[in-house]
Order: structure tokens, then sequence, then C-alpha cells
């Protein structure tokens, strides 16, 4: 059991640690990120789940780790996803950078810190009401690119190939003049 | 507090922080499972509130299904602010409680963007429990597991953010 925690700990210190070096705990960075002025963060987003894939599919050859496929609802999923690209935009801050860059010190993530504990409780008050309500009429279940494509494999590589290409879209497209600071 | 950026370090470029963050990522796969911060958020709740009021926290579907503090989940959260810590304290970067282009639209008042940052926290983390994990437990972790969630999720929240902040801050030219 402590075993786990310590783990946890780990993971998390060098988890903090990156995050605070690219500049994502930076709620000025993921402001100009989304006003596409900075691409920093979104390759380094993308980039960090193609390498990421590439790993765990190594990982799942060698027979080692752990999954857990979240199950999509199409309702919930997406209106989830609309609440939380609203705050996302509006604070500059996702649930995990709000831990680190309370750690470096800013004052305005520790506000969005009590703001998440608020907006957990209160779903958690009224998740016997909300998910019979918004999740479960659109659950499609625990679906994964493999299953549409019916080869594992051949699934890693497009959704790689893909990613690949918004990337490199992400470079061209977005200004980028903040590589100079 | 111009002249002083000039001396401001730099972040890490985004392959390097990738090939870095991918590293850390397939160890928690290999050690724990899919990572996830959304969760940490209930576990300290949880944590909190089942000194106070046992039996609510008892009664509640989301309080059973995620763990407490005694849990990897906290610990990782935990970790992540001391990692931001380290962070912080290694690079020279000066930073501010008001960021730049904040300051610059709505003033250099501490209120303003403090109730801002409260109110976007709130919206994350409803948002992130309705849908079951965050940026880091859905979309970086689903996607990594090639999950239809976590690639649904995440090409809506950068949409949404990306409207949200062109609303927000208006057309910006530099």
């Amino acid at each position: 059991m402590i075993d786990k925690l310590l783990l946890g700990l780990f993971s998390g210190i060098a988890f903090g640690f990156v995050i605070q070096r690219s500049g994502a705990t930076d709620p000025d960075r993921m402001t100009r990120s989304h006003l596409m002025i900075d691409a920093n963060i979104p390759q380094f987003m993308l980039a960090t789940v193609a390498l990421s894939a590439v790993g765990l599919f190594g990982l799942q050859t060698a027979g080692i780790g752990h999954t857990v496929i979240l199950p999509i609802s199409l309702v919930a999923t997406g209106l989830a996803a609309a609440i939380f690209g609203i705050g996302w935009g509006l604070c500059g801050y996702c649930p995990g950078t709000t831990w680190a860059a309370v750690g470096e010190g800013r004052l305005d993530a520790v506000f969005a810190l009590v703001g998440g504990m608020a907006g957990a409780a209160v779903f958690a008050h009224l998740h016997e009401r909300l998910i019979p309500l918004l999740y479960d009429p659109t659950n499609m279940g625990r679906l994964t690119v493999p299953d549409l494509i019916g080869n594992h494999f051949l699934a890693l590589v497009i959704v790689l190939f893909i990613i690949c290409i918004i990337i490199y879209l992400i470079g061209r497209i977005w200004k980028n003049d903040s590589t100079t600071d | 507090m111009d002249q002083h950026q000039l001396k401001n370090n730099r972040y890490w470029n985004w392959l390097p922080a990738a090939f870095a963050l991918a590293g850390v990522i397939v160890f928690i796969f290999a050690t724990f499972g899919p990572p996830a911060s959304s969760s940490g958020f209930v576990s300290t709740l949880k944590g909190a509130l089942s000194n106070v009021v046992p039996d609510y926290v008892q009664s509640k579907v989301h309080y059973r299904i995620i763990p407490g503090p005694g849990s990897w989940l906290f610990t990782f959260i935990l970790g992540m602010a001391i990692g931001g810590f380290i962070g912080g304290r290694t690079l020279k970067r000066s930073i501010t409680d008001v960021p730049s282009l904040w300051r610059r639209r709505f003033g250099d008042s501490q209120i303003t963007r403090y109730t801002a940052t409260f109110l976007g926290g709130f919206l994350i983390l409803f948002a992130s429990r309705l849908a079951g994990g965050c940026t880091l437990g859905l979309f970086i972790s689903g996607s990594t597991q090639l999950a239809l969630s976590g690639l649904y999720f995440g090409v809506l929240i950068f949409g949404f953010a990306m409207l949200t902040a062109r609303l927000i801050y208006g057309k910006e030219e530099k």
C-alpha cells in the first residue's frame, strides 16, 4: 500500500516538474495557445499523446501495464467538453496544471483550485441526478479506434499519422511569436 | 517588469518536453494505470468531508467510486504541487498573480482575476467529473489508449477554449 502511495508521489513530482518546465502551468502561455499565437503547448500535448501511445503499445506487447478505457457518451462527454473548454479558456488552467501552478506559487491558481473543489463537490452532490439524465442515454460504451478498425497496430498508425498532421498544421497556422521569450 | 522579462529563462521546447512527459506517463501506465488528476480533487474532498459529514459522504455514489486520500490519486496530485514547486524554484523566471494578457484586457485588479480563476476552476472540475476525466485523465490518458471518448473530448475542449479565449480577449495581435 505504502509502495503505491510513494509511486504516486514520485510520478506526481516528475509530472508536475515537466509541465512547469514546458510552460503549461503559465496561464498567460495557455491563453496565447488558445488565441493561436503560441504553438508550443498544443504541440507539446499532442506529441505527448503520440509518444505515450507508442510507449503504451510497447508495454502491452511486453504484457505489462494496466489500461482503463472510459466510455463515450455523446451528450455528457460533449456537454462536459464544452463547459470544460469555457472554463479553460477563461482561466488558462486545467485541473492538473492547477496543482503544479499552486506549488509554483501562483496565487490565481490557488483560487482556481478552491473553485475546482467547489465544482467537484457540486457535481458529486448532483451525480445521482445528472448521470442518468445526461450520461446514460447516449452512452455508447468503452469504444476505441481499434474496435472500429479491427486491428490494434493499424489503428495506432492511423492515430499517430493524424496527430502528426495536426502538429504540423498548428506549427504552420499559429503565429508562434513567443518562441523568443 | 519588462526588463525583468528579458532575463527570464526559457521554457523547454515542445518536443523534448513531450519526450519527458511521455516517459513519465508510460512509467505511470506500467506501475499504476491511466494517470488522472481531476479525481484527485474528489479524493481530497472525500478526505475533508469524511471528518465533518461522514454519513453524507457514505450516501453519495461519486465519493464511493473514488478512493480517499490514502490513494495513488491523492499522492499524485500532491506530488504535482511539489513538482511545480521544485520547477519554479529552479527556473529563473518571474511569475505574476495577474497574467499580462489578462492585465491588458481587464486591468491589474487581483479581485477580478481571482474571481475569474475561481469560476474557471469551478467549471473545469464540474465538467471533468461529468465526463469522467480532465485534460489528463480523459484527453491524454484516453487518447494514449486510442479511446474514442478521449479523442472526442480533446477535440471539443480545444475548440471551446479557443472560442472562449477569442470572445474574452478579442483578436490579439501580439
